[in-house]
């Protein structure tokens, strides 16, 4: 590949310019890769942060090779053996709105380019194996050398000490390890757990939030400081009144038909559960915490005689006889379009949706679209594409979409020159020996 | 505990009692915010959900309200009377954040308008954190934790690959849990900002929009390849059904691991592992090697690493299968987690004193700070404990 490719002049209209939001002016030497750590530093980059992507052209990011494609369908595991790094929607679904620049970190030089990057820059975030950033000597220590205050941000699976601490994780290993998927499933079955990485997801957003008390702090002391987040643990603390059950109570859930599928224990409810509805692998899911709810919802059914049979007269006797109120409720739904169904009991004030599909999400649903959660923007090599915004509306702030994912090493030229001021020159040898 | 905590100076007002307004003042709570809770003189219809310490059951005994009220205050007030809005008056005019679970018609009935408070406390914080958001036409609709994952998409991906099972609620509260995480993100910016400008904002957070971006892949697949992703048992859902990825173990424990056949070095340490417990058969002949070899025989394969978790338990599987570089995840169930040897090496778990009940461990906190700590661990309030000092 020639110099000229790794180091080209900005494209038009995807110049890096000035951002707003809250985060405007932070700048972050942004190692980060794979699930977590792109959508971490994300939602930095949404609110208005220079977020710079350190990319390695020898070890192409995962979500840059997942097999995520405009009009093709292939699992993710049956990736293209030799893919175009700037295709995957996943990439730009998680890398919109940063910057992205390539480094060669076995090559002196290119080590120097990033101390240089860090010199410039006052937040440094990672979610490398544990000893990769030691390894290429940059700790904490070292960090505060290269500019005083700043905030290092560690993400992992297991943390960054305790004897598991060089364990191997993703989604599925942490959600296992921090008991999530064990308290999802049906009594005397295989746990069902997660049917996606939401722990990818849900450290991630841990990660934004310790980013952001960080950055908070600093402005009230001036003071920068390390960060060791663990996915494990953070997962526990989702856990919920179960594990307090545990701790405080003694359950042994292991020993007992446990968990309970969609008829959670708390609070009391039924009929609770997911029905089938009309239609291909269709459901709704319905909710009756009280007689309110009990009366609303056999009258929007049309079936209010159910009130007179004396298994289902009171809350207690419904949940007790939940095998037979939930056949009664099936009959009614599996005639019923989800969607309609939705409407009829949502109108009678019963708590009750549809199980919807990304299909539904995008094309139907009217509150997310009233809501504008979903946005468009352009890519060079992808075309328009469709992007998850953030779930948050304020009365002044906005988030700052301001470019599509970066093609790989896309922005070396600009950051380099621009911000690290080197010549252009010698940014076209360093490109020439494969340096950046 | 010498370090200062981060938010100690915050004063934040809480008007929730479903878990995502609650577990959003726990956040703040657990770095050192002052929260005092308000609640109705009956207290927070929290403090009636289950489950409850053993051989107790009252409003102070709810383990629902201790997981998530921790280290706040406890203040009474009915909204609907005068005093009682006089009450919140005095609080929001001292506070920095205010919390809301109300939705827009809770709101009207309680004569609160948010826009109005705003203009009266330019540096007020207002976040609220509602099923569908103050606004659209689902603004007023009902929620709960199954028909929030249900709207919202994830329940979709989640549940056995036997598609005659209905999809399975995952455990947890995870649909508020998602919310209050993404209102506690807004917040922080909104704080930062608020040092930049010196105003607050209104924050209006919708459940049904955090899960709704909480999918993982199931939204790019529909936005690049129109693609609608199929549950499986306890793995990623996808466009077509793959192999299962937990295996169950001599105890009756299940491990999770991912069969990546494409990958050699995974797959050689995996053939080694099993070929150390006298196993592997034919896997160690050289014909697999080849990628394609084994990706035709995938059943074989599939069944012989069934065979070998069945004879070795799961700790075995997990410590031993990690320690060769494979991602083995151990299936821990809550009990199992309290004595982790990591964990505990860690110090992650924290103990509470909740008085004559007793002293009893919770989750610590989700993130460490060389340059500043939590706060104190502390229980969740009595009901009205704290009226006096109000």
């Amino acid at each position: 590949m020639t110099g000229k490719n790794h180091a080209p002049e900005p494209l038009p209209g995807r110049l890096p310019r000035p951002r707003s939001g809250p985060l405007a002016g932070i700048r972050l030497a942004d190692f980060c890769w794979m699930g977590v750590g792109s959508i971490a530093t994300r939602f930095l980059g949404d609110f208005g942060a220079e977020v710079i992507k350190i990319e390695n052209r020898q070890r192409i990011d995962t979500p840059r090779r997942l097999p995520i494609y405009k009009g093709v369908v292939r699992s993710y595991g049956e990736e293209d053996p030799n893919p175009d790094p700037d295709k995957g929607g996943l990439h730009n679904n998680y890398s919109r709105n940063k910057l992205g620049i390539t480094v060669d970190m076995r090559q002196p030089e290119g080590q120097a380019l990033v101390d240089e990057l860090i010199r410039k820059s006052s937040v440094v975030t990672e979610n490398f194996a544990p000893g990769v950033m030691e390894r290429w000597g940059l700790t904490y220590e070292r960090l505060q050398e290269l500019s005083p205050d700043v905030i290092f941000a560690r993400m992992s699976g297991f943390g960054h000490s305790g004897p598991y601490e060089s364990y191997r994780s993703y989604g599925p290993v942490v959600q296992a390890a921090c008991g999530l998927s064990f308290i999802s499933g049906l009594p005397g079955q295989p746990p069902s757990g997660w049917g996606f990485s939401y722990m990818d997801n849900q450290a991630a957003y841990h990660n934004s939030a310790a980013l952001l008390m960080a950055i908070y702090n600093r402005m009230l002391t001036g003071r920068g400081t390390e960060i060791d987040v663990s996915a494990v643990e953070a997962g526990i603390g989702l856990l919920g009144p179960v594990f307090l059950e545990a701790s405080v109570n003694g359950r042994v859930t292991r020993a007992e038909r446990y968990p309970t599928g969609n008829r959670p224990e708390h609070p009391k409810a039924a009929p609770h559960g997911v029905y089938p509805a009309a239609g291909e692998d269709r459901w709704i899911a319905i909710a009756a915490f009280d007689e309110a709810d009990w009366v609303a919802l056999t009258d929007a059914m049309e079936r209010p005689g159910l009130r007179d049979d004396p298994r289902f007269a009171t809350l207690d006797d419904r949940i007790a006889n939940a095998d037979a109120l939930d056949a009664k409720i099936a009959a009614w739904t599996q005639t019923q379009d989800p969607h309609a169904a939705t409407e009829l009991l949502q109108g009678a004030g019963v708590c009750a949706g549809t199980v919807q599909n990304a299909r539904d999400l995008n094309e139907i649903d009217p509150q997310l679209a009233h809501r504008g959660i979903f946005f468009e923007l352009d890519h060079p090599v992808i075309g328009e594409a469709r992007f998850e915004g953030e779930p948050m509306l304020f009365s002044r702030t906005k988030p700052d979409n301001w470019r599509s994912a970066p093609l790989l090493g896309e922005d070396n030229r600009y950051v380099y020159r621009e911000i690290l001021g080197m010549p252009d020159d010698m940014i076209d040898e360093y490109a020439e020996r494969g340096i950046i | 505990m010498a370090d200062p905590v981060p938010f100690a100076h915050l004063k934040i007002v809480e008007l929730s009692s479903d878990p995502a307004g609650e577990m959003l003042g726990k956040y703040f709570a657990g770095m050192g915010a002052g929260v005092a809770k308000l609640e109705p003189e009956g207290g927070a219809a929290s403090r009636a959900v289950g489950p409850y310490r053993s051989g107790a059951e009252g409003p102070n005994d709810s383990l629902n309200f201790w997981f998530y009220n921790a280290n706040k205050r406890s203040v009474t007030a009915d909204l609907g009377t005068a005093s009682g809005k006089d009450r919140l008056g005095r609080l929001m005019a001292d506070a920095d954040i205010v919390i809301s679970g109300f939705q827009p018609r809770e709101l009207r009935s309680l004569g609160l308008d948010w826009d109005a408070v705003a203009s009266a406390h330019p540096r007020l914080i207002i976040v609220s954190v509602t099923p569908f958001g103050l606004t659209g036409p689902w603004a007023d609709r009902r929620s709960s934790e199954l028909v929030a994952l249900a709207l919202g998409g994830p329940l979709h991906m989640c549940g056995y690959d036997d598609h005659g099972i209905p999809p399975i609620l995952p455990g947890g509260n995870q649909a508020y849990n998602t919310a209050a995480i993404f209102a506690y993100k807004a917040a922080l910016l909104v704080l930062i900002d608020r040092e930049q400008t010196g105003s607050g904002q209104l924050v209006d957070i919708s459940m049904h929009e955090a899960c709704a971006v909480t999918v993982e892949l199931g939204n790019p697949y529909w936005f690049y390849s129109r693609a609608i992703v199929q549950r499986q048992t306890c793995r990623h859902a996808q466009p077509v059904m793959t192999q299962p990825a937990i295996f169950e173990c001599a105890d009756g424990r299940y491990v999770f691991l991912a069969l990546m056949l494409s990958e050699q070095k995974p797959w050689q340490a995996l053939v080694e592992w099993i070929d150390s417990h006298g196993m592997a058969g034919h896997l160690t002949e050289p014909e697999f090697s080849e990628y394609a070899y084994r990706q035709a025989r995938y059943s074989e394969v599939q069944a012989i690493v069934e065979c070998f978790f069945l004879v070795i338990d799961a700790d075995t599987a997990f410590q031993e299968g990690q320690g060769r570089g494979l991602p083995v995840g151990m299936i821990n169930s809550p009990e199992e987690l309290l004595s982790d040897p990591h964990l505990n090496a860690r110090d992650f778990f924290v103990e509470v004193d909740h008085g004559a009940a007793g002293t009893f461990r919770y989750p610590g906190p989700p993130y460490q700070f060389s340059a500043f700590s939590a706060a104190p661990a502390g229980r969740a309030p009595m009901l009205g404990e704290h009226d006096d000092k109000a």
